[in-house]
């Protein structure tokens, strides 16, 4: 190995790579920048957390009602398939042939009855099982694999795999605990109380490419205080602020967090009064888009769920859909939208809600704003990646709360992020 | 609603009922191109309908779309919504719409263009924003062309961030 003595002539070697940054504050009420823009980390998050202990969301159910029936998506960096693969079966496999490592399946979605490579045809069953290698046995007895090769031994990277109430849910760990048990009693209540066991259905999907960092995302949910702010339009009509009754709950490693409110009425008070922005006086040529009717038990309308690390589960009034994070690096991830509802809505219920999905998706009258201030964070954080984020609305502590002024489910999932990224 | 151009027989009639229609689109695009959001819903009949829909989303029947509006007042709305209520980084786009195919039918004629529109921020390169297939219907309202349905079906899934203005 070279010395350090020439920096400029000096090969780049594994062990050159400089380790991940070291967070040097205690607690969370600071994020260091770097935690943004830093590659080490990120390839180090990729493996402790995106293929650690932790539940991915996959699909909806609804997506592949019959055997045979599958969809592609990536779940970290790695594609896989997603397939029912019997009656009551549903398998995740890795998307990268067992030979050569091709990312065979190249639709989004279809119908098969083996999952076949291209390249040289190797040929698997639906549970990922190595079932056809061509010429296995040569050509007129001249070639083929060696007499010790065993067909068993080369299937497809399986995912262990949960379907809970309809959601598809898989994990690259043997010591993940049971999508339950990881969840935690108090967020299962939050999960089942729009998860509840009824049939779900596909309304459509939105997909757009945020140029920021994945932890970004789960902050901007994670964080009440911006959105009694940049949404304007939220805000104006009384869909979500400040002053009305509401909660984050946060489950006891932190990493899980929700925001639960209630709809008000479009009013202006002392609270709209500290917004420079407010539009007291606007008012809707058609305001079919706030046709809102109260569908689940208990008085919140929002019920705003990050799971930690791969998905948002949002109930936002009528709206319904989950946000997968796909990871693209540090600095930028893919926003895969699956708008859904239930199988047995009428169809009133089903256009309120596509109406509603106006006011989400990469054009959304509050998320493209979302979008927008995520870029514009990652562009302050890259150049300065020693400085740091202040997470000190509500103070310091981590602990739920019955009010939206508060940062504290972000300081929860740092404190959750620095354990298992041991930083 | 009155008798349509293209139901009358003839070259000539077709002639101008296509200049029409490209008139229709210039000022259109033209509107659009300039940020004169407060014009874009008088393009549209009271009833129109205006959909931006993921490809995929169309292929499969799916109703959602990323941008939907089911009046003129809802085209208001979004309009007021960009200008009044949402917050995104200075842009410009520009929208390239290609060969229009121009036939009548009873209900009025059906226009269908390609169009790709190329979003630029500030200090940045510019990049494709949406790039899809336009089929339109267009019907005579008060002495003028209007839009009854536009529908925006875009292949360019992945949004880069977000879809801000309208197509
Ligand atoms: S790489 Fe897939 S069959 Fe050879
Ligand atoms: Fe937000």
């Amino acid at each position: 190995m070279s010395t350090a003595s020439s920096p400029a002539s000096r090969d780049v070697t594994q062990q050159d790579r400089p380790a991940p940054k070291r967070w040097t504050g205690d607690g969370t009420s600071q994020v260091p920048y770097w935690v943004y823009s830093d590659e080490e980390t990120y390839r180090r998050e990729l493996e402790r957390i995106w293929y650690g202990p932790h539940w991915l969301y996959c699909a909806l159910e609804a997506e592949i009602p019959k055997v045979g029936d599958f969809k592609t998506t990536i779940l970290g960096e790695k594609p896989v398939i997603v397939v029912r693969s019997a009656e009551d079966e549903i398998s995740v496999v890795e998307n990268r042939c067992a030979h050569r490592g091709v990312k065979f399946c190249q639709s989004r979605s279809g119908h098969t009855k083996d999952l076949l490579c291209p390249y040289h045809q190797w040929a698997y069953d639906l549970r990922g099982e190595l079932i056809g290698v061509p010429f296995r046995r040569g050509v007129r007895r001249q070639g083929g694999m060696p007499a010790d090769f065993d067909t068993a031994k080369h299937g497809l990277r399986r995912l262990r795999v949960e379907v809970v109430n309809g959601v598809v849910w898989a994990t690259f760990s043997d010591d993940t605990p049971p999508f339950r048990e990881y969840l935690g009693e108090k967020f299962w209540k939050h999960y089942t109380r729009v998860y509840d066991g009824r049939k779900l259905e596909v309304l459509g999907y939105n997909r757009q490419h945020i140029p920021g960092n994945w932890k970004l995302m789960m902050e901007n949910i994670k964080d009440p205080y911006h959105a009694g702010l940049l949404h304007v339009f939220f805000v104006t009509f009384g869909l979500f602020r400040a002053d009305q009754k509401s909660a984050v709950d946060i489950d006891e490693t932190g990493r899980h967090g929700i925001l639960i409110s209630r709809k008000g009425a479009q009013e202006v008070n002392d609270v709209t009064a500290d917004m420079r922005n407010f539009q007291g006086d606007l008012k809707l040529a058609d305001p079919r888009i706030l046709d809102v009717v109260n569908e689940f038990p208990g008085d919140e309308t929002v019920g705003m769920i990050t799971i930690f690390p791969s998905v948002i589960l949002q109930q936002q009034v009528n709206s319904l859909t989950t946000r997968q994070i796909v990871p693209t690096g540090a600095g930028g991830f893919d926003f895969h939208w699956t708008h859904w509802c239930y199988a047995d809505d009428t169809p009133e219920m089903k256009l309120r809600r596509t109406r509603q999905a106006n006011l989400f998706g990469p054009a959304g009258f509050v998320s493209a704003d979302d979008g927008e201030v995520i870029e514009m964070c990652q562009q302050g954080f890259a150049a300065s990646p020693d400085a740091e984020a202040l997470v000190t609305m509500g103070g310091h502590d981590i602990a739920p709360t019955d009010h939206m002024v508060t940062e504290t489910a972000i300081r929860g999932m740092y404190r959750y992020w620095r354990e298992v990224m041991g930083l | 609603m009155s008798t349509l151009t293209m139901d009358r027989p003839g070259m000539a009639a077709d002639a101008a009922l296509r200049a029409r229609v490209r008139d229709f689109y210039d000022a259109y695009y033209d509107a659009l191109d300039d940020v004169r959001l407060e014009e874009w819903p008088d393009f549209f009949t009271a009833e129109c309908l205006y959909r931006v829909v993921p490809r995929e989303n169309h292929e499969r029947g799916y109703m959602l779309c990323t941008m939907q509006a089911e009046s003129r007042g809802m085209l208001q709305d979004r309009v007021t919504g960009l200008l009044k209520t949402q917050m995104y980084a200075p842009r410009y786009y520009r929208r390239f719409p290609g060969p229009l195919r121009v036939t009548a039918g009873t209900d009025g004629i059906r226009a269908r263009h390609n169009l790709l529109m190329v979003q630029t921020l500030i200090d940045q390169q510019p990049n494709i924003v949406l790039c899809g297939v336009c089929h339109d219907r267009l019907v005579e309202d008060a002495e003028r062309l209007r839009l009854a349905e536009r529908v925006v079906v875009f292949d360019s899934e992945m949004i880069a961030n977000s879809l801000i203005y309208p197509a």
